[in-house]
């Protein structure tokens, strides 16, 4: 049987990863319910007109609020956000998963775009932070 | 009696999707991506399913963080295409076939793989984009669709030999389905790709291509693949390939490869396509 207590250490050795686990899922409740409340266009008008006063409608914490006021991806899942909850915000911005991705790669859009044409990024040295490899 | 005849494997990319509904196919980016389904295309309309049975990961659509079933089947006499954020796709609905879908549910409780059973679901992009990329834009659906929708997002998703033996049941019930069906097992998703952190953008051909290999040459090596190294060497998004193993498991021992198509990138994604008969 696997031993969830080793299974779940792997998981954070990945380089510039936030696996979805059960930890960040129940930090990041209300962050990701907010997050579906955006698929009903009545509640992403409602969130276009005034962001910080529909956030209050769900018991975030002021750093999640915050996270999603700037946009901050990497943020809001250090926060327990889901990148397909998150979606859900992005989309309301009109925005791409591309366009909102690249945001999180510290390049800007066209070069993460010119990265991706080039065959993506490889993970050649990415895979553990443990063994620097 | 009903019969499993073929598998097919794709990519579910939105992007590809919103590619064909924004009419951008015949674009320089798009182009090689769709040239690759075209031979599907063909051999699809030959073959003609009754039933598709499609399995899919959904993308926090018609599942939240309230309920998160490992293994859900769709049970109803039709669904929705889900609004993600912009609006439902503009597809057709999806028609189901309940009768099948209670088969299929019933048959694998009984062989020891408790289903969740789903009556009322909208469908995203994991479902419809490879109907669209099957079978093009048409008024209807031609086909059946029993959903079957599989937990990626959080962790941990099924082990890859879970979602096998799931698809060896399936493959049961199907047989013992006392209509006369074509029936069609399709495991979508994948293949590298990583759509979070600074790690993103990740994409690793020489992974895929010997996943597409396996698949014939050494599918034992995917059945017992652990969800570490679809992360590592696949990107974080990577770990949707554990749906096709669904598909190949339904399939048997000896399948034989009927076309293969890979491409760098659709949006974040690595696509990758295959076409598999039973033996």
């Amino acid at each position: 049987m696997t031993d969830i207590h080793e299974y779940l250490e792997e998981l954070e050795d990945i380089p510039g990863t936030r696996v979805f686990t059960a930890a960040r899922a129940r930090k990041g409740y209300w962050l990701n319910q907010f997050c579906m409340s955006l698929m009903k266009e009545e509640n992403r008008e409602a969130f276009r007109k005034d962001e910080a006063a529909y956030l209050e409608k769900f018991p975030m914490t002021a750093e999640q609020n915050q996270a999603v006021l700037d946009r901050d991806y990497n943020r809001a899942l250090d926060l327990g956000g889901n990148i397909y909850f998150l979606a859900k915000l992005f989309s309301c911005d009109g925005k791409s998963f591309v366009q909102a991705v690249s945001t999180m790669t510290g390049v800007s859009v066209e070069e993460y775009q010119a990265m991706m044409l080039a065959g993506g990024r490889s993970p050649e040295g990415l895979r553990s932070k443990k063994g620097g490899y | 009696m009903a019969k499993l005849t073929a598998g097919i494997a794709t990519s579910h990319v939105p992007a590809i999707g919103a590619a064909m509904d924004l009419g951008k196919t015949e674009e320089d980016y798009w182009k090689p991506v769709f040239e690759g389904y075209k031979w599907t295309r063909e051999w699809q309309k030959e073959q003609a399913p009754d039933v598709v049975i499609l399995v899919f990961n959904d993308h926090a659509s018609a599942f939240d963080m309230n309920i998160i079933p490992t293994f859900a089947i769709g049970c109803a006499e039709e669904f929705q295409p889900a609004d993600e954020g912009w609006g439902p796709r503009p597809v057709p609905k999806v028609e189901g076939h309940p009768d099948l879908a209670w088969h299929i549910a019933q048959s694998c409780i009984l062989d020891e793989i408790d289903m969740t059973i789903i009556n009322q679901m909208d469908v995203d992009h994991g479902l419809t984009v490879p109907l669209s990329l099957i079978y093009d834009q048409p008024k209807a659906w031609p086909v059946k669709v029993i959903p079957l929708a599989v937990n990626v997002v959080t962790y941990p998703p099924p082990t890859g030999n879970r979602c096998w033996v799931l698809g060896e049941a399936i493959a049961r019930a199907v047989e013992s389905f006392p209509e006369d069906l074509n029936v069609q097992i399709w495991g979508t998703g994948g293949m590298s790709h990583q759509l979070q952190g600074p790690r993103a953008g990740l994409i690793n051909a020489e992974f895929d291509q010997a996943f597409l290999d396996d698949l014939t040459a050494n599918p034992e090596r995917l059945r017992y693949l652990q969800h570490k190294e679809y992360l590592v060497e696949s990107g974080s998004e990577g770990i949707e390939m554990v749906m096709w193993l669904i598909m190949r498991g339904a399939l048997g021992k000896n399948v034989r490869e009927l076309h293969r198509h890979y491409h760098v990138p659709a949006s974040n994604t690595a696509v990758g396509h295959i076409v598999l008969e039973k033996e």
